[in-house]
This record gives structure tokens, C-alpha cells and sequence, in this order.
């Protein structure tokens, strides 16, 4: 048992550091602020083929896929390093969907889109829930019908954020309606190019000022095969898929940036007594509540992507990362915002605003984390069992 | 990076657990309950025979020569089980001092002893409003090679049954290091109950002599040595809440999966499914901070705010997991016919002991103000 980084992963980190602060200019900060976690502007997409170019995005990929070789710990690093940098990095492209896709989809498909996602040229949306069909998603309506050579897709998605910047959808649908075979066993994935015809998109603006989408796919062929993986056997690769999200969802990369950030103003601010914000004992107290938070967090993660390096990540911790990071996250927000006091809720297009108003903002995209990516009931569901061997709970 | 454990790691861990498992059942524990100590000397006797006490003495002193990691592991499994037996006070705070501070003659002198089980040396960590060790009020002045030490310490475990207890004392050149014997003229011990019944004992002392030959550490690195002492016995007892919490929760997780209510286990019922998974997460993070103040403590590397946050996770972990298990297992466990309240009582004491989450939060927020702890 080892828990430090190995020194060339410490001399990684700190290569990647100096990359970002070269990398994350004030015009491209300002760009981004604008469309807080979205990206997609013009000096988004030039950064992310840089990104590319440089061989960053695919540092943990395999050498034959176009990757750097290195393990996932490298790999999670550079998405730790990219996120503290408060870079917008489509990290469910990268991360999550990007892996699943490489291991299971056609090699024609593969070798068409792998590139692309590792060259920072593509993102790739995410289409499981349905007005209908939440939390209880294996209860999805939306249907692929074979049609000769070609799947014919029809339904509608909820909340398929970034499919306004997607060149591509990943989207779920039920190939098999028998109602004597249970409900997730009857579902594919597919992979629809967001130019295909008869796929359209309406927005839905959020609380927290991040855009997403509502899908609509009516009679959209595509090829045979865009299926990805066996016909009926998409369950596996959403849940795998859903495990990979919920570690990157709780990346502590950037909320250890933004203590850091809270902590020094603290520390170089005064009141108007003349003493230092930080020299109140309860602006300590705070500030030691979110770093002991932050410390499980980070082992956290880093466990989950050592547990990558040697086989399977386990359902019980994804799920822990997921609720305990999520929660801790709601927590962070206020703890750091309460330090600020009457100046967190300046929006950042205000006067005064203290780092880009990202405390203001943060709080209101906060609601987001604990239901979105599985809902924290059923992640602590899936603890309960897997984790501590209780019964299934009955739905 | 390696979040597993090595060969030997496992064979001590695996070693203990089978060894505790077997020899401190809830029957062997409930008959070391009427005796007026709580320690099972036979059980003692065993682990020295297994090599488990000596597994962070050097082997030339008896011991096995492994790691704080190992030694920490078997503090672990001890948790697991509410062993009765002072793995943290002799093997943690005594002998690991003697060993790292100690002349040849004085590890020669008790190493082998504390290894074969034939003697206990204890240490003295607390004192009466003041739970620094490393900032002692007891006082020590010189008497010629020798030194006189007076003052009191409190909650010293095993001084009663101990040849010899580790006291920090301050001098006009700093804080020094010793060893005295409970035995020696002017000490008066007065038996204190502790939550657990682990036997404590007030220690006062007036003008105790020490002898030159028994002093660990000198005024001039006397306070580091006590730091050294404090942040391992900080971080044993987070691997022993590990193992408390981890138990209680596992013993809670299995009777809701027996229990049953309206006809059904009550584990099936959803909010004593997340009450428990909650539990769960906390005991993940007290598991992965301590492992990390363990790793950083084993390579020598400074881990002041690292041991801070373990001691947290340890009083906050303990805390909520040891109320959970006894809130879900309802009447059956405040029954002392079962074995869970003794759980309770160690996720308590250890909670409690050597810095408590509000206290050690208040001294990580002034290291965050110095700028001694920031994220990175």
C-alpha cells in the first residue's frame, strides 16, 4: 500500500499545470464563463484540438487507439489538472462514453470516430432519459426497428446536455417490446450523427444557467452498424458507462482550485478593523471543514481510478463517489460562499464579483449533481446491496 | 499509487483476524468483564507467540522488523473484534518511541520484553486540560545525571499492570522524553473508570527520580519526539476506529437482512437501506484517509495535516456509524447479551481520545490560514 503519486506522476502533474496556465488565456476564461460547463465557443474547440494535438486527451488511452499508453491514474490526473485549470472538458466524450465506444462499436465506427474524439474534434451526447422514463430508465418507449440493412429510430430524449455542440448522440432505445422479456434486457445502444434527417433538438434552460436538450428522433435511419454492441445487450454498457460518469462527475480538480482561490482572498482580505477574513475562528473552521471533505473526496477518486488500472471499477464505490461527492459538493458551496457572506450571490456580469461569480453560479447548478447522472435514492440503494449485501429494495 | 496490500501486509492482517476471531469471542469477552481489568493477559501471551506483538520490532530485538502499516493493520483487526488487549498504548505510543529514540541499551532492555509479551510499557499521553503531549505540564529538573519528574498525568492506560510508562516533561531547555516506572517512590496511581473499562490510571508524580540510562529523548528534540509519538498514536487509533465502525456496521447491515417486520426483513425497507448505506461512505472515507496518513507516517514523509484529517474522519465516522448501528438494531443492541454495545463504547472513547473533531478542525483551520494546508 502506497498512497503517494509516483514522482513521474508528480513531475505529470506539474508539466500539466504550467501547460494549463499557458493554455486557459483571459479571452478563452472569459469565452467559457459565458456558458458555464458548456463550452463550444470558437476558443473552446481551438483549445480542445490543441488539447488533442498534444496528445493530452488520450494520455490513458492504449497506443493502438491513438493514445499516450499510460495507465488511467495519468489519465485521471490530466482530467483533475484540466478541471483545476476551469477548462469546460467534455469529459463524458472523453471519459465515459469514449472508453465503451472504443471497446464495443463496429470497427468502422471505431476507427471513424475514435480519432476524433481523442483529436478534440467531437463531442458526443448523451440520449437515455425520456419524459417518461428517469430514474426508471430501462422503462425507455424510444424504438430501433430493423429495416434491411438500416435501424430506423423513433421517440424523444430529456435533458441531452451539449447535443447543441454533439456531432454525434449516444442514444438508447428498446429493440425488444416482448413483455414476457424484463424490461432492460430489451434495449440497444446506437450511435445517430446529429445530422441525420428526421433528428431534431428544442432547448431547455436550467437554474444554473447550463443549457440542455430536449431530442426528437422521428423515423431517423442509420446504418446497421451504428449498433453498438449486441442487439438487446445495451444495459451493460449503460451501466458501465453510468459507473465511468460518476467518477468523473466528482473529479475534485477544480473545487480544489476553487478552496485555494476562497482561502487566499480570505487571507489577503481585511475587514475594515484591519484584521485579516481569515482570523476569524469560524472562516477556519469552515475552510478545515471543506479541505477534510475535499481529502476523502480526492482518495476517493484516486482509488476509483487506480481500481481502473488493475480491472473492474465496483458498482458500491462508484455509487459512494457519486452520493458522497455530490452531497460533500452542495456542502462545499455553502461553507466557502458563507466566507464570502453578502458578495456570493454577486452574478458574475455584476461589479464586485469574486472570481467570475463562480460561487453564485455553482450553488445554482448544484441541485444538478445530486439527482443527475443517477438519482443519490438509488445510488444509496445500490450500496446497500452490493456494498452491504441487503435485500433489493422493492420498486 | 497502490491502493492494495502487499503479501506481508495480507499474512498480518489475515493472521490477526483468524487469531482474534478465534480467541476474543463474545464469550471469551464477557468473562474478562468480571475481572477487575479489562485485558485478557492469555490472549496477549498468544499474539506474542503468533510474532504478532513484535511485528514492528526490529528483528534483532525479537520482533518481525515490518512497518507502522502492518502494526497499524493488526490495530485494525483489534477494532474489528474489541479485543481486550493494549495493542495502541504498548505497541503504538511506547515501543515505537523506544525504538526510534531509544539508546542501544534501552531498546536492548525492553524491545525483546514488549516482543515476547514478557513485559508492558505503556505510555502517558494526557493531562488534565491538556491533550498536547508534545507540550507537557509535568515538569522535569535536573538532580545531578538523574532527572526528578512531578506532575500529573491522566487516562494512562495499563499503568498498573505497565514495568514502565512513557512521560513527556517540560525543562528549562525543552521537552524531554523518559521512562518511569509506576512502581518508583513518589509515584501515586489512582484507578479511573473509562467508558470502555480499558484500565486507566491517574499518575501522579512528585519528584520521581529517572535515571539518566532512562531517558528516551533529551530537551533539545524532546517536542518532536512527542510529535512523532502523538501523530502515529493519532493515526493507530483511526485504524482501530476502522475496524469498530467497519464491524458495527457490518453487524448492523446483517441483523436487518434477519429482522423482521410486517412481515418482511426491515433491511428491505428503503430508509434503513440508506441509513446504512450512509454509513457505508462514511466508513470509505474514514478507511482511505487513515490508510493515506498510515502510507505518508510508513515512508517518513510529513503528514501533519494528513493525520489531522484521519482524527477527524475517526470522531466523525465513530460517531455516526456507532449511533446508526445501535438505532437500526433497536432493543436488541443495548442487550449485553449481544455484542454491539461494546462498539459503542470504543467508537466513543477513541472518538474522544487524543483530539476530537472540533478541536483538531480548529488547529487545521489555523494551518490553512499560515497557508500550511492547501489543496493541491
Amino acid at each position: 500500500m502506497k498512497l503517494e503519486l509516483t514522482p513521474e506522476q508528480e513531475a505529470l502533474r506539474k508539466e500539466l499545470r504550467v501547460y494549463f496556465k499557458k493554455l486557459m488565456t483571459p479571452e478563452l476564461l472569459d469565452e467559457v464563463s459565458q456558458t458555464p460547463g458548456e463550452g463550444g465557443g470558437p476558443l473552446f474547440w481551438k483549445a480542445m484540438k490543441k488539447l488533442g494535438k498534444d496528445g493530452w486527451i488520450g494520455v490513458g488511452w492504449p497506443k493502438e487507439l491513438g493514445g499516450r499508453g499510460m495507465s488511467e491514474l495519468e489519465q485521471f490526473i490530466f482530467v483533475e489538472e484540466v478541471m483545476r485549470a476551469g477548462f469546460p472538458f467534455p469529459f463524458l466524450t472523453t471519459e465515459s462514453v469514449g472508453p465503451i465506444l472504443a471497446a464495443n462499436a463496429s470497427p468502422r465506427l471505431k476507427k471513424m470516430l475514435v480519432p476524433k474524439i481523442l483529436g478534440g474534434e467531437i463531442i458526443i451526447a448523451i440520449g437515455y432519459s425520456e419524459p417518461a422514463a428517469g430514474t426508471d430508465l430501462a422503462s425507455l418507449k424510444t424504438t430501433a426497428r430493423k429495416d434491411g440493412d438500416e435501424w430506423v429510430i423513433n421517440g424523444q430524449k430529456m435533458w441531452t446536455s451539449l447535443a447543441h455542440h454533439a456531432s454525434w448522440l449516444w442514444v438508447a432505445a428498446r429493440t425488444n417490446a416482448d413483455p414476457e422479456v424484463k424490461k432492460h434486457k430489451g434495449i440497444s445502444m446506437f450511435l445517430v450523427p446529429a445530422d441525420a434527417k428526421g433528428y431534431s433538438l428544442s432547448p431547455v434552460h436550467t437554474l444554473g444557467d447550463v443549457r440542455t436538450n430536449a431530442t426528437y428522433y422521428d423515423d431517423v435511419r442509420v446504418p446497421a452498424d451504428h449498433l453498438v454492441g449486441e442487439i438487446d445487450g445495451g444495459w451493460k454498457m449503460i451501466t458501465s458507462q453510468l459507473n465511468r460518469e460518476r467518477l468523473s462527475l466528482v473529479n475534485v480538480g477544480s473545487f480544489s482550485q476553487l478552496f485555494n482561490n476562497v482561502a487566499k482572498w480570505a487571507k489577503d482580505t481585511k475587514l475594515a478593523d484591519g484584521s485579516r477574513v481569515i482570523d476569524q475562528p469560524w472562516v477556519q473552521i469552515n475552510l478545515a471543514k471543506a479541505r477534510t471533505g475535499l481529502e476523502a473526496l480526492r482518495l476517493i477518486c484516486y482509488r476509483q481510478a487506480w481500481s481502473m488500472t488493475v480491472g473492474e471499477l465496483s458498482m458500491q464505490d462508484a455509487s459512494a463517489a457519486k452520493v458522497y461527492g455530490t452531497e460533500f459538493f452542495v456542502e462545499l458551496y455553502r461553507l466557502l460562499g458563507e466566507i464570502l457572506g453578502q458578495s456570493s450571490v454577486l452574478h458574475r456580469d455584476s461589479k464586485g464579483a469574486f472570481l467570475r461569480g463562480r460561487l453564485e453560479m455553482l450553488y445554482r447548478t448544484a441541485s444538478i449533481i445530486t439527482f443527475g447522472g443517477g438519482t443519490n435514492e438509488i445510488q444509496r440503494d445500490i450500496i446497500a446491496m452490493a456494498g452491504l449485501w441487503m435485500p433489493r429494495a422493492k420498486r | 499509487m497502490d491502493f492494495s496490500f502487499n503479501e506481508t501486509q495480507k499474512e498480518v492482517q489475515g493472521l490477526a483476524r483468524q487469531m482474534l476471531t478465534d480467541l476474543a469471542t463474545v464469550e471469551r469477552l464477557n468473562a474478562i468483564d468480571q475481572q477487575d481489568d479489562r485485558f485478557d493477559a492469555d490472549l496477549w501471551k498468544q499474539l506474542a507467540e503468533a510474532g504478532l506483538l513484535g511485528v514492528a520490532i526490529d528483528e534483532k530485538f525479537g520482533g518481525m522488523g515490518f512497518g507502522f502499516t502492518e502494526l497499524a493493520l493488526f490495530v485494525e483487526e483489534v477494532g474489528r473484534t474489541v479485543a481486550p488487549v493494549p495493542v495502541v498504548p504498548v505497541l503504538v505510543s511506547a515501543a515505537m518511541p523506544i525504538q526510534k529514540f531509544g539508546s542501544a541499551v534501552l531498546k536492548k532492555a525492553w524491545l525483546p520484553r514488549i516482543a515476547s509479551g514478557e513485559v508492558l510499557v505503556t505510555a502517558a499521553l494526557a493531562e488534565d486540560r491538556n491533550e498536547d503531549p508534545a507540550l507537557p505540564l509535568t515538569t522535569a529538573k535536573s538532580k545531578g545525571k538523574s532527572l526528578l519528574v512531578s506532575g500529573t498525568k491522566i487516562c494512562v492506560p495499563f499503568a498498573k499492570m505497565a514495568e514502565r510508562v512513557l512521560v513527556s516533561a517540560k525543562t528549562s531547555k525543552g521537552v524531554v522524553v523518559v521512562l518511569v516506572d509506576p512502581k518508583a517512590k513518589g509515584v501515586k496511581l489512582t484507578r479511573q473508570v473509562s467508558t470502555t473499562r480499558e484500565p486507566w490510571f491517574e499518575m501522579i508524580m512528585k519528584d520521581v527520580v529517572v535515571p539518566e540510562a532512562e531517558i528516551v529523548v533529551k530537551a533539545d528534540k524532546g517536542a518532536a519526539a512527542m510529535k512523532w509519538v502523538s501523530e502515529r498514536t493519532m493515526t493507530a487509533m483511526c485504524a482501530m476506529q476502522i475496524g469498530v465502525s467497519d464491524k458495527a456496521m457490518r453487524m448492523t447491515a446483517s441483523y436487518a437482512c434477519e429482522r423482521q417486520q410486517f412481515g418482511v426483513p426491515i433491511g428491505t425497507f428503503q430508509a434503513v437501506q440508506h441509513r446504512a448505506a450512509n454509513c457505508y461512505m462514511d466508513v470509505e472515507c474514514l478507511k482511505l484517509t487513515t490508510y493515506q496518513a498510515m502510507s505518508l507516517l510508513d515512508g517518513g514523509f510529513e503528514a501533519t495535516n494528513e493525520v489531522l484529517i484521519a482524527k477527524i474522519w475517526a470522531g466523525d465516522t465513530g460517531h455516526r456509524v456507532s449511533y446508526a448501528a445501535q438505532h437500526l438494531h433497536g432493543g436488541f443492541g443495548i442487550d449485553r447479551d449481544y455484542s454491539l454495545w461494546r462498539y459503542s463504547l470504543w467508537a466513543r472513547q477513541l472518538e474522544m481520545s487524543l483530539g476530537t473533531s472540533a478541536r483538531l478542525l480548529a488547529g487545521l483551520g489555523e494551518r490553512i490560514a499560515a497557508g500550511k494546508a492547501y489543496a493541491d
